[in-house]
């Protein structure tokens, strides 16, 4: 392979950071007040002081958890190698309890080189366990339990939680449980005896603020001051991300974006996106990726739909439909919308007017398109011209639809407006 | 057992020394005043101290211990302390209070010790505010093993009152008078029911414990041969009692609750000598589950002895037992008060407390830590303790729920969807549609001037919100069918979002 051109390797670059949540999340073990260092503060007092604790991370889905705990899992590796074990549990694969012990058994001999026999039964798993538990607490081991889609564990008898979280209570073993879970009220699933036996901290994974997005922006999209890209290359991007985010537009945007979803996760979605349209021969972003990206990731089907595809004679059926709808006709089939049409025709002389078996053409082509549908799937012995029918697209969306076609007519719009 | 060599100490070598303490060597202290320490008031008679960091103690030196034995060795190794070479007295009981010294939140040992003396898993020397119930347990025990004769006891309660610790205590107490008495030793069978794979296991274990000398018969159950065994007489050499204790015996309930039965049936076979102590959570498990028992003449019944939930002066007595065994005062007595009872008008549960405790000391750790950073050597003028504002703040950590945070927190449209079902749900309808749902939010939004998203948008936010628990979607083929319900107070919700302005508007008409 060739020399890569600067604009190509910024491109690998970022497109690898995004991806790697080890680096995403680094920032964060800076600031004293964040997840990162309450998770790592209360697992390593577990580590170095020897009590037993139980943890619970909430928050929805994509705004960093799992990564966050293995970032601090990673770092207390490094510090003290040797006297953490990690055993990962997810509760979508393990929550039956038979099978929940069997892994535990099975990563703890993988962690520890012993042979571990499939035909172990359960109750030689849960005595292997609990030997192990008091032998790496005798020998300053810390086991740390990682419990993901903790909430799936709450289901049935929840013996699983009832005994690591007894073990927890017990003098000799040396443990820590984290759970990880979507759900906020997952510890309200607990049974009032596991409920007890559960020390009541949870670390709440709330979305980032402003201040934290913008500098995790320029984290990732800074290029470092490396001699591998070309002198003044590296200012000059630096110089072009900073124009952008300062821009109000992009403000904006970001704005209209965080309303919806305000995950770290759909931020970075939204970012891969942006710098994957970057142009190539400037080797610079601007303001048009990222509204190209907004735009891909808000996308409405039905909207495109009726924009790019619909003729004429189609926008027409719909909008008639539209009127029956206004007009408080529960249900309506083909002939009603005929009818209607032909209203329309007489009383303002349009020139599009087109015979029946056309127009069944085109209802047959928004059928297949999924902008109208059958309103019942009962009655398939009726003809299709008097099946009650429905709109599938909202009244707003038709209408960005039609404003935005290429060709709509205007006394359509009006129609619709009416 | 190789043990890695760590930083730690036992938590009964109490600990005066100044900072920089931690260099080998047996110190022979001299009440020393810490460096630190700028008043001068009496306080600093110190207390035993030999800080001996070459001989430390591994905090995991009780191979057998479990919050369920007496903690024996520790008594013997403080006592062994109190007679060191050491000058000054140790004051061990809660009436020297003002002898204390004050305590360094920024010592790691000191706050080590602190929290292991608050911590779950380590058993107090002595249960206090249950001597009650033990009382009336061993009675029956010693009732029982004088008589030779079986009887049978349930012992219920709310998790975290304590039931499973008296339960120790009573078994060695049991045991320790029977040795006493010269009776036969008391054999013992205590099982955790959650870790039977099948509920017939138990009696298994309990025929495991029986048989000395006989072969196991493959033939028959065995429930069948301990029905068999304490049906004939025995030769009166081995008439040793047995005494089964059955932790979280609701496991053993079975759809014909044949399990539960025959095992309290066991007492009343004429040769049995088994002493049945179940421990549960429901207080009507044997009223429930055992009807046949009570149709049987009154002895067969289980004596059923309540463990209720610790009111706030116990609560706050036992944790000042904890407290009382160090040198030093860490918790302001207004913090401990107000911990017993909040934690008492909650649950009465004394796991609770604990956890509270402990969370109001890390509170106070990181406080200190963060002070730290900030000055480097700053004199401390003030007595650093766990105050009413530590605890207020572990209070409601633990006692809040998540749900108004992550209102508040949530994108903009996701709260105009959770403020349009609230809306929705405010009469008696119970559950909606996904369109009925939309048309609101649409409502919602055309009013507050925001543009609505789209329907595939709207439905994506919405299973985000079911995801988090705060509302439900059921599960229909088509995504249009689904039904949506609420999870979440409404009162919650307008409390979380009663700082912006918009949303409470359309709340508050219709």
């Amino acid at each position: 392979m060739g020399k890569e051109n600067p604009a190509e390797k910024t491109l690998n670059l970022i497109r690898g950071r995004l991806c790697d949540p080890t680096f995403v999340f680094r920032p964060l073990s800076g600031s004293s007040d964040s997840n990162y260092s309450k998770l790592k503060f209360i697992v390593s007092t577990s580590i170095t002081e020897g009590c037993n604790n139980s943890i619970l991370l909430l928050g929805p889905r994509g705004s960093g958890k799992a990564a966050v705990l293995d970032l601090v899992v990673g770092d207390l590796m490094e510090e003290y190698p040797d006297s953490v074990t990690v055993i990962r549990l997810n509760g979508l694969l393990h929550s039956e309890d038979i099978c929940a012990f069997k892994e535990i058994a099975r990563q703890l001999c993988m962690e520890h080189h012993l042979l571990f026999s499939k035909m172990a039964s359960f109750d030689e798993n849960s005595q292997f366990i609990i030997a192990m538990l008091r032998e790496c607490g005798l020998a300053h081991k810390t086991i740390i339990f990682v419990l993901d889609e903790f909430d799936m564990f709450a289901q049935g008898k929840q013996r699983l939680l009832y005994s690591l979280l007894d073990a927890m209570q017990s003098v000799t073993s040396q443990a820590v449980v984290v759970g990880i879970s979507s759900r906020l009220d997952a510890d309200q699933l607990l049974e009032k005896r596991v409920r007890s036996r559960f020390s009541h901290r949870k670390i709440l994974f709330l979305p980032p603020s402003r201040e934290e997005i913008d500098s995790l922006l320029e984290h990732l999209l800074s290029l470092p001051a490396d001699s591998s890209f070309p002198s003044g290359y590296v200012s000059q991007f630096n110089e072009k991300i900073k124009n952008i985010t300062s821009d109000s537009r992009f403000k904006d945007m970001l704005k209209t974006f965080l309303n919806a979803n305000s995950t770290v996760n759909s931020l970075l979605k939204f970012i891969f996106r942006a710098v994957s349209s970057m142009n190539l021969e400037s080797g610079l972003l601007s303001l048009e990726n990222f509204k190209t990206a907004l735009s891909s990731m808000q996308r409405q089907p039905k909207l495109e739909a009726v924009r790019a595809d619909c003729s004429i004679l189609e926008l027409y059926l719909l909008v008639c439909m539209r009127r029956l709808e206004v007009k408080e006709q529960s249900s309506y089939n083909f002939i009603s919308v005929m009818k209607e049409y032909k209203t329309i025709h007489d009383s303002f002389q349009t020139s599009d007017y087109y015979a029946q078996n056309v127009c069944l053409r085109a209802f047959e082509h928004l059928r297949e398109r999924e902008v109208i549908c059958y309103a019942e799937n009962r009655g398939q012995s009726q003809a299709g011209e008097y099946r009650p029918m429905k709109l599938l697209i909202s009244a707003s969306e038709l209408h960005q639809g039609m404003r935005s076609h290429a060709c709509c007519p205007a006394i359509l719009l009006k129609l619709l407006d009416h | 057992m190789p043990t890695i060599a760590g930083p730690s100490s036992s938590p009964h070598e109490h600990i005066v020394a100044a900072r920089s303490e931690n260099t080998g060597g047996r110190e022979v202290n001299t009440p020393r005043k810490r460096k630190l320490r700028s008043d001068s008031a009496a306080e600093v008679t110190s207390t035993a101290i030999v800080n001996e960091s070459l001989k430390w103690k591994s905090p995991r030196r009780c191979i057998v211990s479990s919050p369920r034995t007496l903690t024996k060795e520790v008594e013997e190794d403080s006592k062994g302390e109190l007679e060191s070479p050491v000058i000054s007295a140790v004051e061990k009981r809660f009436d020297c209070l003002d002898v204390k010294s004050k305590w360094n939140p920024r010592d790691d040992d000191q706050m080590r010790a602190v929290k292991e003396a608050l911590h779950v898993s380590k058993a107090p020397s002595t249960v206090v505010c249950r001597e009650d119930e033990q009382k009336r347990v061993l009675e029956f025990v010693k009732g029982c093993m004088e008589q030779k004769k079986a009887g049978s006891l349930y012992i219920c309660g709310c998790p975290g009152t304590g039931k499973s610790l008296s339960m120790e205590k009573v078994r060695q107490q049991a045991e320790d008078w029977a040795k006493q008495e010269g009776l036969p030793c008391l054999e013992t069978v205590s099982v955790n029911c959650t870790s039977l794979t099948k509920t017939t296991d138990i009696f298994s274990k309990i025929l495991a414990e029986n048989e000395t000398g006989k072969k196991v018969n493959g033939s028959s159950s065995p429930l069948q041969q301990l029905q068999v065994l304490f049906s004939q007489k025995q030769q009166s050499s081995s008439t040793k009692m047995m005494l089964i204790i059955a932790d979280e015996m609701d496991y053993l309930i079975t759809r014909d609750r044949g399990v539960l039965h025959e095992l309290f049936m066991l007492t009343t076979l004429p040769f049995s000598r088994c002493i049945l102590i179940g421990v549960a959570n429901a207080i009507d498990l044997a009223d429930r589950f055992l009807p046949k028992l009570k149709s049987l003449n009154c002895k067969c019944k289980p004596l059923v002895v309540t463990f209720r939930a610790y009111s706030m002066e116990q609560i706050l007595r036992i944790l000042q037992e904890r407290l009382v065994e160090l040198p030093y005062v860490a918790f302001q007595s207004k913090a401990l008060e107000l911990c017993a009872r909040k934690v008492s008008a909650a649950s009465g549960d004394m796991r609770k407390a604990l956890s509270v405790c402990r969370s109001a000391l890390e509170i106070l750790e990181t406080e200190v830590k963060v002070s730290t950073d900030q000055e480097s050597q700053s004199p401390i003028t003030e007595n650093q303790v766990v105050k009413i504002d530590h605890m207020v703040a572990a209070l409601s950590k633990t006692f809040k729920s998540p749900v108004v945070d992550t209102i508040q927190s949530l994108p903009q449209h996701q709260q105009i969807i959770v403020c349009s079902a609230a809306k929705a749900f405010r009469g008696s309808k119970k559950d909606r549609s996904i369109a009925e749902l939309n048309k609101l939010y649409t409502e919602i939004c055309k009013s507050s001037m925001i543009t609505p998203a789209g329907i595939t948008e709207f439905t994506n936010m919405c299973t985000v919100l079911n995801d988090q628990g705060i509302l439900k979607l059921s599960k229909a083929r088509d995504d249009k069918l689904k039904r949506v319900s609420l999870r979440v107070d409404e009162a919650d919700i307008t409390f979380a979002l009663k700082v912006y302005t918009i949303q409470p508007c359309t709340l508050v008409s219709k």
